[in-house]
């Protein structure tokens, strides 16, 4: 388990984190989501001990981990702007790699040849960012480490390597209980990979749930009212945005679906859908409440 | 096996549950056929395993497929289970033989009795 407790970061007077909580429960695919400067890549420096938190704890297993050599044995990270040496080849990358996971599987490494197209010789900085990123996946996936941490894995991948890299991802997480942090902006990518999404937003974590409780407890309501007559919803319902098109009105209300339905059918409408909302409409939803929304702009 | 739409409001697993509930209602999953597990569906379809073990669970309670612990999830419910159906069956029909013998003592009639079942058969 990783926990992070009421952590606080200030560089130079901006609090880049501002108390924040995250538990990452083992075996599960956490997603880090929030808008940029939210401290998604601060926290992450954290929990890699990179950083020291000024107050609060970073915790793996237990045990703070910054300066602790045993706890960040078991974490394997790749970072949005992956480090190697200047004219290192990838097979110079995965020997460095080797001498610091004394479980680096070698086996795995000659297996990984074919699914990455990249040759072991050639010098990474020569490569494209793609390609980079492909060699830095290539590396730590061989590190086999019980927790994964990725700020911006699939960032320059293309849509096949995408794909190859979380099938591998969600294969080790299914045999070998493999624990994933994972933060991105590509929410449609989060929904079918996270089981855990914790939101960010200027420091602090807003929400953090398991995707289905998140998914089941904020609903689209779609209905249509008899002409001229003015909808007038139960005081009792949390709305959190209301849209309408002619008669069409759109409603995000908080709570299950079929209890907010059974709420609103006394209303008469002469029809009411609800519909699941994906992550990507939660995440508007939810930070709109915090004053973060598109702005409608028009130039 | 299985193609997902991401476009659909249906939930992931969900369309995994009804994906795999039709290919064994419609018999492309013939009852005992071995269903893929949880790890290489994940791997193919690049989805969190956690999302295919819900869908599986869910499928499980509903009878649709039953799990060996150590061997897998196959399709249709348990031999032991099924056998147990085809017990139950037996020992019913033997009943109602039994009943019949009974009222044909009582000398109902044929017609009587044909209607009595057919009363119950239109409920």
């Amino acid at each position: 388990m990783i926990e992070v407790k009421n952590a606080v970061k200030t560089f130079e007077g901006f609090r880049a984190l501002d108390g924040a909580d995250i538990t990452v429960p083992d075996g599960g695919v956490y997603g880090l989501v929030g808008p940029n400067g939210a401290g998604k890549s601060t926290v992450i420096r954290h929990i890699t001990g990179i950083y020291r938190p000024d107050s609060g704890e970073v915790l793996v297993e237990g045990e703070p981990v910054y300066e602790n050599p045993a706890q960040k044995a078991l974490l394997a990270a790749i970072p949005d702007d992956w480090y190697y040496f200047q004219s290192a080849t990838v097979a110079d990358m995965m020997r460095f790699y080797r001498g610091f996971y004394p479980a680096f599987d070698t086996a795995r490494y000659e297996r990984f040849k074919e699914v990455f197209a990249i040759p072991e010789k050639a010098v990474i900085r020569r490569l494209s960012k793609g390609m980079q990123k492909q060699a830095a996946f290539w590396l730590t996936m061989c590190c086999r480490p019980r927790y994964l941490i990725l700020d911006e894995p699939v960032d320059g991948l293309d849509p096949v390597m995408r794909r190859q890299v979380w099938s591998i991802m969600m294969s080790d997480v299914a045999e070998h209980g493999t624990t994933v942090l994972v933060s991105s902006h590509n929410l449609r990518e989060l929904e079918d990979v996270c089981d855990h999404v914790g939101i960010m937003n200027k420091g602090k974590v807003l929400i953090e749930r398991s995707l289905n409780d998140l998914q089941e407890n904020i609903v689209k309501l779609q209905a249509v009212w008899k002409p001229g007559e003015a909808p007038v919803l139960p005081k009792e319902l949390e709305v959190l945005h209301i849209s309408h098109v002619g008669r069409v009105y759109t409603y995000i209300v908080r709570g299950k679906a079929a209890e907010v339905t059974a709420r609103l059918e006394p209303c008469g409408p002469l029809m009411l859908e609800a519909l699941p909302l994906s992550l990507e409409e939660i995440f508007i939803y939810e930070l709109g409440g915090e004053h973060y929304a598109v702005k409608e702009i028009i130039l | 096996m299985l193609t997902l739409n991401y476009r659909d409001s249906e939930p992931i697993y969900g369309q995994i549950k009804n994906g795999l509930k039709k290919l064994i209602v419609t018999g492309a999953l013939a009852p005992g056929e071995k269903l893929p597990s949880v790890r290489s569906m994940a791997a193919s379809l690049a989805i969190n395993p956690n999302t295919i073990q819900r869908a599986y669970t869910e499928l499980e309670s509903d009878g649709f497929i039953h799990s060996i612990p150590g061997k897998g999830s196959f399709a249709g419910r348990r031999q032991d289970e099924a056998d147990q159906d085809a017990l139950r069956l037996e020992a019913l029909l033997e009943k109602l033989r039994e009943l019949v013998a009974e009222l044909r003592y009582l000398n109902v009639t044929t017609a009587e009795l044909m209607a009595v079942v057919e009363g119950g058969l239109n409920q």
